[in-house]
């Protein structure tokens, strides 16, 4: 039996026209697809030899160039020679990258001038005023590793936003030297750290020495107190005819690995017998933390400071303590 | 000699022969001083024992006291080519007659590579896998060492591919009791080598389990004859007797010493990142690629096979190849297993990818260019090895140190605060200097150096007899700082005991420290 018939007539269904085309990436899309999906092995092949022969040829630029990328001997003795030169009292040396401890070898360590005077060279993370004081620094010699790999502008941009002025970068070889000149050098009228010795001690169990220890995994010289005994007791070290001005500027940190915990130290301030301020360092970070007291009020050139640290336990390897008075 | 067994000859042949000229420049580990001392301990226990046999009990106990941390085989034989090679015949120092031990197991890790990449993929992946393997500089330092990773690796890997052979009706000369039997000797051997064998079953258990699951494939591919219990019979039974025949120390309290044996090693640290991390910035980046081209090859595999797209394809094989070359690393990677110290305690993974690499290679070569297949893959082996065998060369002897392009190599290593080396040996590049100028008597620090590396130095007279071991820059003239990081104090130490900060000599690798000696003024001349 026939259907019947449609008044309206047949309808039809035009399909939708293609998008205008005009620069012909979307043929080019279409073409890609069907040729690349489903991926067919021999795409998946290719892919691979595109990989290895890509790394092959990066790895074959990359230890053909590095030669070229790192300074020779050279080129480090040229920079040694430039720095005994130039440096004068108050500078100090920085790297950058902080690994490149090549130049403890070779860069002069005290000043040529025939005084005792050190200059030295710091491989610091960081140089941003929160991490580091410089403290006594008014220079810095910044020598570098532009090219190295790893090597990084962020030190230079560190010392060049608490700079004054900067002369450089002087390229020596592949090595760059540049010279800031500090804006606001921290500079104390008074090291706790060098005047241990005119201190008097009293520390029933405890080894109270001027030494360079590691403080999360970085040099600290500081004054290194270490209870090694079962049940510590305090420690006060009194420091007499201390110049005060308008304050102490103090970090301290435990010294070592501390990962697996250590019991908190406590470092109490006072001036003629009063309790001005006060530090803790515990295995918590910042390992090293700062702190400063404003003795503004109390400023005077001859005080008697007196610093006691109080362990909370045992503590072999010690607590490291740096003090200095600002003017 | 067949093309298989000759390419498997020539690789093991080639490779004694290259480690041999190359390891007297390598350093020695803290570890390897031990192995080397043991060695020679198990040494004199089998000579007085097979003089006095009744006395075997307390002269295992005597001699086998030392290192009994770990297993003795490797140890033994490291101690029976030094007895050899340098106590019989004088060809050789001390610390490199024991290498030999360890250049034996490298060899025998090379051949069966050579083997193995042969069955899968032809004289090009025979001549391939090893290559992949050994071209890494972490893997070829290792292989001059007289320590137990590579062993225990190359053990691993030879009972791998005899579990495969007895599962597998390409069985060659052996039966498949033959092949089981040797599955089973094997796995002792391993066992006897070093604990991280004991993950071996469970592996080969589950890649067996899982090869049997088939999808869509409708019967098995024509090699797979599923001859796994026989083998893993073998293990139960061979791998604990192998373990304490060749281990005099288990002759009498046998259990509450593989107690503390395995008590030992449960007390290391852990990173989940770390083994990933590790290997993606050591191992030369195109030999990376191919080995993880490998790995979605294999598993592009597996899907096929499940799909029934791929009749061929031996999903038993495939199983056992993927998870012998992701199950050691991810193992590492398990937050609650212990481990330290570096790519070693992965090892075992690393001759898989290299088979996987090989095999991704020759089958790129394949279909890439039907016509030509051989020049496709040795063009593209070539591009993979040739930076990866600079890298060996320029790091050499500092193979502990080596870091890859994706690094930024030795340099980029430092500059993301990566291990710069590990346990000691880089202070062999010093020595030189030490001998010219420390003052006659100087007491040295060594640091991570152990005394006995210190002695076994001067035995082989690369090291001045008149030096002394100090304990501490306190009553050291000389200190030799080795990079870690972990132990910086000691550096900073001895700036505040010899007053200053600057070294007189160091060694370094492409600008970056890995040594720097410190001396008292009139301790250096």
């Amino acid at each position: 039996m026939s259907q019947p018939p449609d008044h309206h007539g047949p309808s039809y269904k035009l399909p939708s026209p293609p998008p205008p085309d005009p620069t012909g990436w979307y043929e080019l899309r279409r073409k890609a697809r069907t040729t690349f999906w489903p991926p067919r092995p021999v795409a998946w092949a290719g892919l691979l030899a595109l990989a290895v022969a890509a790394a092959g040829l990066h790895g074959l630029w990359f230890l053909g160039s590095l030669p070229g990328r790192l300074p020779s001997p050279t080129d480090w003795k040229a920079v040694a020679s430039l720095v005994a030169r130039e440096a004068r009292s108050g500078d100090a040396v920085v790297l950058s990258p902080a690994w490149a401890e090549r130049a403890r070898e070779i860069l002069p360590d005290r000043l040529p001038s025939g005084q005792d005077v050190t200059l030295p060279l710091l491989a610091f993370p960081s140089y941003a005023e929160a991490d580091e004081d410089l403290s006594g620094v008014k220079r810095v010699w910044l020598v570098s590793l532009p090219g190295a790999p790893g090597a990084s502008p962020r030190i230079a941009r560190q010392l060049a936003s608490r700079s004054e002025t900067s002369e450089g970068p002087l390229q020596v070889g592949r090595l760059d030297l540049t010279r800031y000149d500090l804006r606001s050098p921290l500079l104390p009228v008074h090291s706790f750290t060098d005047r241990l010795a005119s201190a008097s001690i009293r520390s029933p169990g405890a080894r109270v020495i001027r030494e360079t220890r590691e403080v999360d995994l970085l040099p600290r010289t500081c004054i290194v107190v270490s209870f090694p005994g079962p049940r510590p007791e305090p420690a006060t070290l009194a420091f007499p005819a201390v110049p005060l001005g308008r304050a102490l500027r103090g970090h301290l940190g435990l010294v070592g690995d501390v990962s697996a915990g250590a019991p908190p130290v406590s470092l109490l301030v006072k001036v003629d017998g009063l309790e001005v301020g006060r530090g803790e360092a515990t295995a918590a970070r910042p390992l090293w933390s700062a702190f400063q007291i404003d003795t503004g009020r109390i400023s005077g050139p001859s005080r008697q400071v007196t610093l006691e640290v109080v362990p909370s336990g045992p503590l072999p390897r010690g607590v490291c303590i740096d003090l200095v008075s600002l003017p | 000699m067949t093309l298989r067994n000759g390419i498997a000859m020539t690789w093991a042949a080639g490779l004694l022969l290259v480690a041999a000229a190359t390891a007297p420049a390598v350093g020695i580990s803290r570890d390897e001083s031990v192995y080397v001392e043991a060695g020679a301990s198990y040494v004199r226990f089998w000579r007085e024992a097979l003089r006095s046999p009744g006395r075997a009990l307390e002269l295992a106990d005597r001699h086998y006291e030392w290192n009994h941390e770990h297993p003795g085989l490797a140890k033994g034989i490291f101690g029976a080519t030094r007895t050899l090679l340098s106590d019989v015949l004088g060809w050789t120092g001390e610390v490199q007659g024991s290498r030999y031990g360890a250049f034996l197991f490298a060899a025998l890790l090379a051949f069966v590579l050579a083997l193995w990449g042969f069955d899968l993929a032809g004289p090009l992946g025979g001549a391939l896998a090893p290559a992949l393997f050994f071209l890494a500089p972490r893997h070829f330092h290792h292989a001059r060492s007289a320590v137990l990773d590579l062993p225990v690796s190359a053990l691993w890997l030879a009972t791998t591919y005899a579990f495969w052979r007895s599962t597998s009706a390409s069985r060659g000369r052996l039966s498949t009791a033959g092949w089981a039997i040797a599955t089973g000797l094997l796995f002792g051997a391993a066992l006897a080598t070093k604990h991280n064998a004991f993950f071996l079953p469970p592996v080969l258990l589950a890649a067996w389990l899982l090869g049997s699951i088939r999808g869509r494939q409708r019967e098995a591919a024509g090699q797979d004859e599923g001859g796994g219990p026989w083998a893993f019979a073998a293990m139960a039974v061979l791998g604990p007797l192998v373990l304490v025949a060749s281990w005099p120390w288990l002759w009498h309290h046998t259990l509450p010493r593989i107690r503390d044996w395995l008590g030992y090693h449960l007390h290391h640290e852990n990173y989940v990142s770390y083994p990933f991390v590790i290997t993606a910035l050591t191992v030369p980046a195109a030999i990376l690629v191919a080995m993880l081209g490998g790995v979605a090859h294999t598993g592009g595999r597996i899907v096929a096979a499940w799909r029934g797209r791929a009749t061929t394809v031996s999903l038993p094989t495939e199983w056992l190849l993927l998870l012998n070359a992701i199950v050691p690393i991810a193992l590492i990677a398990w937050p609650t297993v212990p481990h330290f110290g570096g790519v070693k305690h992965w090892m075992p993974a690393m001759p898989f990818l290299a088979l996987l690499g090989a095999r991704a290679l020759v089958t790129a070569g394949r279909l890439l260019s039907p016509a030509r297949p051989a020049l496709v893959t040795s063009l593209l082996a070539a591009l993979a090895l040739a930076p990866a065998a600079w890298q060996v060369a320029h790091a050499h002897p500092f193979g502990s140190a080596a870091w890859n392009e994706i690094a930024g190599g030795a340099p980029g290593a430092a500059s993301m605060g990566m291990q710069r080396q590990f346990w000691g040996d880089d202070l062999v590049a010093v020595l030189p200097a030490l001998n010219a100028h420390a003052m006659p008597g100087a007491r040295v620090w060594f640091q991570e150096a152990t005394t006995l590396a210190v002695k076994q130095h001067q035995r082989d007279g690369k090291l001045r007899p008149d030096l002394l071991v100090a304990s501490g820059p306190e009553d050291a003239d000389i200190s030799i700082w080795q990079y870690h990081q972990e132990f910086r104090d000691r550096e900073f130490r001895t700036w505040t005991e010899f007053r200053t900060a600057r070294p007189v000599a160091g060694a370094y690798l492409d600008e970056v420290p890995l040594v720097q000696v410190y001396a008292r003024p009139g301790a250096w001349r």
